[in-house]
Parts: structure tokens; sequence; C-alpha cells
């Protein structure tokens, strides 16, 4: 009798100390940004003219459906975009699926069918060109540009991209396999060599990394809720559109810093390439563009 | 299969398992063929660290939610089973909820509740503890949805308990701890052992709720389904599958543990 309650009081003092023992183990992996001094700078892409192929291709009368594999910080800007097209063609039917960059590229070659693919970096791009899942030459069809963002209270206090060496920041940022982390990484990279960050920059920054996530988007929320201090996304991701009702402190990246992404877009071997290539041609055109800069992408 | 004969009942009956039982079995087997081929990738250090990163931290904080699970779950299926005051079948009903929640549902209203912007995450922040991005999120996560899986089915065995063993105790002269110690605890054994198992699997495959409340970060967060959704985001799905498989041979190995666990106390 005494020795059971013993037994369970022992057990408890074990749970509760090994929960608060938990975030106080030492993490076996701190967080590391890897700087690559031979290419500082973001991997942005040649400009390919755009096809004879694609540059006059009206959606086929009797439509279809088109399915477009997008990366996640176009989720919104294609939505809208999509919309307009089912729209002006009663017949054709728009799927957007979004994620990570790597993601969809991923999915492609274990075997997932689409008409087009969009990324936001070329890298990734030329992954699946290399893995034969594009057909046809890829062509940019927007930018971006990164941005530092915080809630609007901005708990941290932070003001600039030196504040995100200070100790203690919850800094929040993509995976570094996907474009919006990568370029993130880059760009801190360049920061560090610059002369202008303090002594051991990217080392600090990369301790204050308290999530890597799957994509940008996921970081954009972790700033919504409060839960991060800071976030690395893109402009477009901070406009007022993408965060509906919950302002979010935009700090933009020093002059010196690489910031801007270019996304890339091409068919997908196997799909549709003529309605590939009407929805490429409708996002070049002077409306798809429209659209793409009022939720924040530049070229 | 005797009395059945050869009539089409029979036949319609084995079709039907055969199939079902293929097409159950063949993802997992597919995965460990998948896994067999690509076990090269442990030869680098990267992959290796993941893994060891990851089944570390999944295995501790599952096994810590476990124990949390079983001393808060233990007395709360107790008072379920024998509780007679008016609500208590509300108060089962709340208990299971979070069985039916989507995962993504799980981790909003853990964050809504233990988030810096939440009811008592904004106490807590004030006090200066912060359980986002921590182990302690992860643990938390993996105790709310597990939790009701060993609540059902410790609840269904104490009710199942024929009550006048109990009763024969007390009259005895051993007092409700006594009883509670030596007749209820040792008869439900069977169901406490199947509901740690259920609860534990549960808080081992636990995904959405974690990558919402506590985030992804490798050592810190990132557990086995973490780690293999992420190399799966990656591209590199040869560590994704092995990640898989590895994770697969542990929770085997567990439950065949606590199989052989269970037999020695019924046989006792």
């Amino acid at each position: 009798m005494r020795g059971s309650i013993l037994r369970v009081a022992m057990g408890l003092v074990l749970a509760l100390g090994s929960l608060f023992a938990l975030p106080l183990m030492p993490s076996t992996l701190a967080a590391q940004i890897a700087c690559d001094p031979a290419a500082p700078a973001a991997a942005s892409g040649p400009l390919h003219a755009t096809p004879a192929a694609i540059a006059e291709t009206p959606f086929p009368e009797d439509g279809g459906t088109l399915t477009v594999f997008a990366a996640a910080s176009l989720t919104d800007a294609f939505n809208e975009f999509a919309t307009g097209l089912e729209t002006t063609s009663p017949n054709l039917d728009i799927v957007i699926q979004t994620a990570g960059s790597q993601t969809l590229v991923t999915q492609l070659v274990e075997g997932a069918t689409a008409d087009v693919l969009a990324t936001a970096n070329t890298s990734t791009m030329d992954t699946a060109t290399e893995s034969g899942v594009v057909t046809g030459d890829p062509v940019t069809f927007t930018g971006n540009r990164l941005v530092l963002l915080t809630p609007q209270d901005n708990p941290a206090g932070i003001e600039s991209i030196n504040d995100l060496a200070s100790d203690d920041i919850l800094l929040v940022i993509a995976n570094e396999w996907v474009p919006a982390g990568n370029y993130a990484r880059v760009a801190f990279c360049a920061w560090g060599a610059s002369g202008s960050a303090p002594e051991g920059f990217v080392d600090m920054v990369a301790a204050n990394i308290a999530s890597e996530e799957e994509d940008v988007r996921n970081v954009l929320a972790k700033v919504q809720l409060g839960e991060a201090d800071a976030g690395v996304v893109y402009a477009s991701d901070a406009t007022a559109s993408a965060l509906a009702g919950s302002p979010l402190n935009v700090i933009e990246f020093p002059d010196a810093v690489p910031a801007s992404a270019s996304y890339p877009i091409a068919a997908i071997e196997g799909g549709q390439t003529e309605l590939a290539n009407a929805f490429i041609a409708a996002i070049l055109s002077p409306e798809g563009q429209a659209i793409l800069a009022s939720y924040g992408f530049e070229r | 299969m005797a009395r059945g004969g050869n009539n089409p009942f029979t036949w319609a009956l084995i079709a039907i398992s055969v199939i079902g039982l293929v097409l159950l079995t063949l993802p997992t087997a597919a995965l460990l063929v998948r896994a067999f081929e690509a076990r090269d990738v442990l030869d680098q250090a990267q992959s290796r660290q993941t893994l060891r990163d990851a089944l570390a931290l999944s295995l501790t904080t599952s096994l810590v939610s476990l124990i949390f699970v079983v001393l808060v779950g233990t007395p709360i299926a107790y008072v379920l089973a024998r509780g007679q005051f008016p609500g208590v079948r509300v108060l089962d009903a709340l208990v299971d909820l979070p069985i039916i929640l989507p995962p993504a549902v799980a981790g909003i209203a853990l964050l809504s509740a233990f988030g810096r912007r939440g009811l008592l995450g904004e106490s807590f922040d004030r006090l200066g503890i912060n359980i986002a991005f921590s182990t302690t999120a992860v643990v938390m996560a993996q105790t709310f949805v597990s939790a009701p899986f060993f609540i059902r089915t410790a609840r269904a065995g104490f009710s199942r308990i024929d009550r006048s063993l109990e009763d024969a105790g007390a009259v005895l002269g051993a007092g409700p701890a006594r009883v509670f110690w030596r007749i209820t605890l040792p008869l439900s054994r069977a169901s406490l052992v199947a509901g740690a198992v259920l609860a534990w699997a549960r808080a081992l495959g636990e995904f959405g709720a974690t990558i919402m409340f506590a985030g992804n970060r490798e050592g810190v967060t990132q557990t086995m389904p973490l780690a293999i959704y992420e190399r799966f985001g990656a591209g590199d799905l040869q560590t994704a599958v092995v990640l898989s498989a590895i994770l697969l041979a542990s929770s085997i190995a567990f439950l065949v543990a606590v199989r052989q666990l269970g037999d020695t106390g019924t046989t006792r």
C-alpha cells in the first residue's frame, strides 16, 4: 500500500522533472547557416525570352481542367487569376495546388500529374528540368522581394536586420530547401559579409532560428499569430490583402543585400501542353501581370 | 469453413478479405522494400544526425506524454466510469473531443490556449515562460491528442469490473484507496495497457498539431514525423523512406514488448 503510493509519487516527480528538463536539453545540432562565398548573390537565372509557342496561345474553345502546381507565395494571386480566367472561359476549370516549390517538384518526380509548374526560384525549376518533369524552356514570369516581418506590437523590438542578431529572439524562416528559406539565408550571409553587420552576425542569427517552416505561408502564419518575433517572407506576403486585417510591421532589407526572387513557369511533360501554354501566355499578358503586381509581385 | 461449404457467401467473404488485406499491407511492404533499397543514405553524416535527433526526440516526448496521460487519465477514467453526478455523460463526450478534431484544428486550439496570444499563453508570456517552439510544446500537443485514447479504453475497463469484488474488499475492511490499488487496478490491467499502447502510438505519430503549435527545428521540436515530412519536401525521398521504415520498426518493437508484458501480467 505505502509502496505503491511511493511508486506513484516517484513517477509523478520523474514525469514533471523530465518535462521541465526537456527544454533545457541542449540541442545536439545548433541551427547553422552555411554561407557559400562563391555564390553570394541569390540565384536569379536568366530571363528566358517567351517562346513562340507560348506568345499567342488562346485557351481552347472546349476548355478542360487545368492543374497548376504553384509555389506557396503565389497562392492568393493565382487564385484570383484563375477565377478571372474561369469567368472569361466558362468551359475552363483551373485547379491551383500550392506548396513549397521543392515539395511540388518532389511530387512531380514521384508521378503526380499536373499541367503547369510555377516555382519561386530558378534552381528548383532547374531540378524539375533535369528530372524531365517539365517540357520546353521555363519562362521567368514575375519576381518578388524578401522582407522582414514582425508582429504589430513587435515584442522583441526589432527595427533593422542587425537586431536579428540580438539574444533571445524567436526568428522563423522557411526551410533551406524552400526558395524563400534559401533566399533568406543568402541574404543573411551577404549582410554578414558586407561589413555593416555586427561580428558573428550569421551565427547569431542562426542561433535565433526557432523554427524552419515547410513553406513561406507558414512563416507568415507564425508571425501573424505572434508566436514568432520576426519572420522572413516575400513582399507579396506582406501586402495589405495578404495580411487581411492583421497588420504587421514590414522591414525592408538594406540595398546591399540580394533580396530579389525570380519566378519561372513551365509546362509539365505529359500534361495538356496546349492548355498549359495558354495559361502561361495569360500570366505573361498585361492582365496577368497586373494581377501579380496588385499582390506585390514585381519583375 | 466446414459448415459453410462451397457457397458463394463464403467465397465472397474470402475474396474481399484477401483483397482488403493486400490493400492494407501493400503500402507498408512497399515502404520497407524501398527503404531497404535506399539504406545507403545512412552512410551520410547529415542523414544519421537527423535520424538520431528525431528518433531520440520522438521516443522521449512520446514516453513523457504517455506518463502524463496515464497519471492524469487514470483518475479521469475512473471518475467517468463510476461517477454518478449530473453531466457525467457530457464530460465523457468532452474528453473524447480531441479524437475527432482534425490535426489542424487541434493545432489551432492549442495555439488559442497556450500560444503567446492565447488564453493562458499571454499570462505565461508575462511570467517569462515561452512554450512556443519548445520541446514542452511537442509534449503538450502529443498529450492533448493522445489522452482520449487512453481515457476511453481505461474507462471501458473500469466499467467492466464486477463491482461485487470491490464491495467484498470494502466489506473486509479495505479503504477506498486500498480497494482501488489492490482490486480495481489489477482487474483492469489489460484495458489500461491497451489504452496506454493506443495513446503512445497516437503520440508517436502526432504531426499536424506539432508542426503548427511547436514548429520545426532539428533537435528541439523536429520529431520523426516532422523529419520525414521535411526530407520529403526537400526532395530527399531516400532519407524520408528510410526514416519512415525505422519509425515503423521501432513502433513494432515497442508493441511486441508491451504484448509480452501484458501476457506475463495476465498469466501470473
